[in-house]
């Protein structure tokens, strides 16, 4: 890593950030199923639970935002539970017998990254 | 095991905060900003306003055009025309897969991101040096690879810093082609009442229990960005971000956003419009600029590689205080040098 010449301060840190953020959105095979925020974390932490158990249930998350009618939000994890929430969200496949999945839109441990997502230019 | 081991640990990231002053003889903001090329998104926020200032107004709505062309085969950048006409100095930079590195039997090196077994390759073709000498073995190989060996077609995103003849000649260059003209996209929103960190700018660090640091404005920055509530209580079940302590109370805030393919020099210009907000006195201590690279660009400063890895994030963020000191922020991801 090189450094540009000097500044009257600097601060570098490495892994600054404890969380990591996740922009997802949960998509159903069939149109018309609705969740509100408490039942959409509800259902991440069943899904937490699928696969890893009472300790896994435990992970504490965020919903930073919820948007009810694209059923798209943002979370936030500490970063030891960044990998179990994302595989969480990988193996999910229903909801009160609803199929559906997960598509995890963007992750980055800076907060500000995920209001700018380049892969969202649409020029057609 | 190694693998395993890789897949559960969670990406590294780096985030490098310094300070300065706009009245410091050398302008390093101004060579920083012109050498971050490849610009998606554009935002500043004004804390205690509630409309677009009007020195902001007519600046903003200029940051364009840009010019989406589809299919464009490669060799059209190593023509003698296009380099004379377009291309002042600069670097034909790509970043290729293995397969189609070894298609093409053109020299690169391989990526820095790569690891062990080199799976990504970057391929640089100076186009001056290869205008000067049409003969040269260099051109002739290159000119085969694009025209023969492995013809490649993208669609490319242009930005011309130039007004009058040389941007309709763009037009005109690529009529051939399908070419489009875009305007960068503009969005403005007054926030209402709102926590925010208490700042000092001598105290980039910040101080415990009495000012909040860069790291700390950053997070909130993006809390503020993607309108996420601020006032949740620890035992709250949906969510418990709060507003990093020490916090005051904003009354009001103006946050606009412009996306697109933004030039180095219109931001230049945008943040020496920012910085002379503060020319008459304000109720704001100090504004925010934020600008965003484009993810997937091989490229993020200078010749710097740059990888996706898992977020492909490039940030940069200009805290502008009303004394004219400012803050600059380099946030970047595992695949990026972070040379702040």
């Amino acid at each position: 890593m090189e450094f540009e010449e000097s500044w009257s301060q600097r601060i570098m840190r490495i892994d600054p950030s404890d969380y990591h953020y996740m922009k997802v959105r949960l998509e159903f095979e069939e149109h018309g199923i609705g969740l509100n925020a408490a039942q959409f974390k509800q259902l991440l932490v069943s899904a937490l639970q699928e696969l890893f158990g009472e300790v896994g249930a435990a992970l504490p998350f965020d919903v930073l935002t919820y948007e009810e009618k694209t059923l798209s939000a943002i979370l936030r994890v500490c970063n030891s539970g960044f990998v179990k929430l994302w595989s969480s969200l990988t193996m999910l496949g229903s909801y009160k017998g609803n199929k559906c999945a997960f598509r995890v839109i963007q992750v980055s441990p800076f907060l500000l990254a995920l209001s700018g997502n380049s892969r969202e230019l649409v020029l057609d | 095991m190694a693998t395993l081991r890789r897949l559960r640990e969670t990406p590294q990231h780096f985030l490098s905060c310094v300070m300065s002053s706009f009245h410091d003889p050398r302008p390093r903001h101004r060579h920083f900003v012109e050498t971050h090329y490849y610009n998606y998104k554009v935002s500043f926020l004004i804390p205690e306003c509630a409309l677009l200032p009007k020195e902001l107004k007519s600046l903003v709505t200029e940051l364009g055009p840009y010019y989406l062309v589809k299919n464009l085969p490669l060799h059209e950048f190593i023509t003698p025309e296009f380099i004379n006409t377009f291309v002042k100095k600069g670097k034909l930079i790509l970043s290729l897969d293995k397969d189609t590195y070894e298609e093409t039997g053109l020299e690169g090196h391989p990526s820095k991101y790569s690891g062990r077994k080199s799976m990504r390759f970057i391929v640089s073709v100076d186009l001056m040096e290869l205008s000067f000498n049409l003969n040269s073995k260099k051109y002739k190989r290159t000119s085969w690879s694009f025209k023969e060996k492995k013809p490649l077609k993208f669609n490319f995103l242009f930005a011309w810093h130039n007004t009058g003849a040389a941007e309709s000649s763009l037009m005109s260059y690529f009529s051939n082609y399908h070419i489009q003209e875009h305007q960068p996209r503009v969005s403005g929103s007054s926030l209402g009442e709102l926590p925010c960190p208490v700042l000092q700018s001598d105290y980039i660090a910040g101080l415990p229990g009495v000012l909040c640091g860069a790291p700390e404005l950053f997070e909130w920055l993006g809390a503020v960005c993607s309108n996420v509530d601020q006032n949740n209580e620890p035992h709250n079940f949906i969510s418990t971000y709060c507003c990093p302590q020490p916090n005051t109370a904003l009354a009001k805030a103006y946050l606009c956003s412009i996306t697109g393919f933004l030039l180095p020099e219109k931001i230049c210009l945008l943040l020496e419009r920012l910085r002379h907000y503060f020319d008459e006195p304000k109720l704001a201590p100090w504004l925010t600029l934020s600008v965003h690279s484009f993810a997937d660009s091989p490229v993020a400063w200078r010749e710097k590689e740059h990888g996706f890895h898992k977020g492909g994030e490039h940030i940069y963020n200009f805290v502008i205080f009303n004394n004219q000191d400012y803050w600059l922020q380099l946030a970047v991801g595992a695949n990026d040098d972070c040379f702040l």
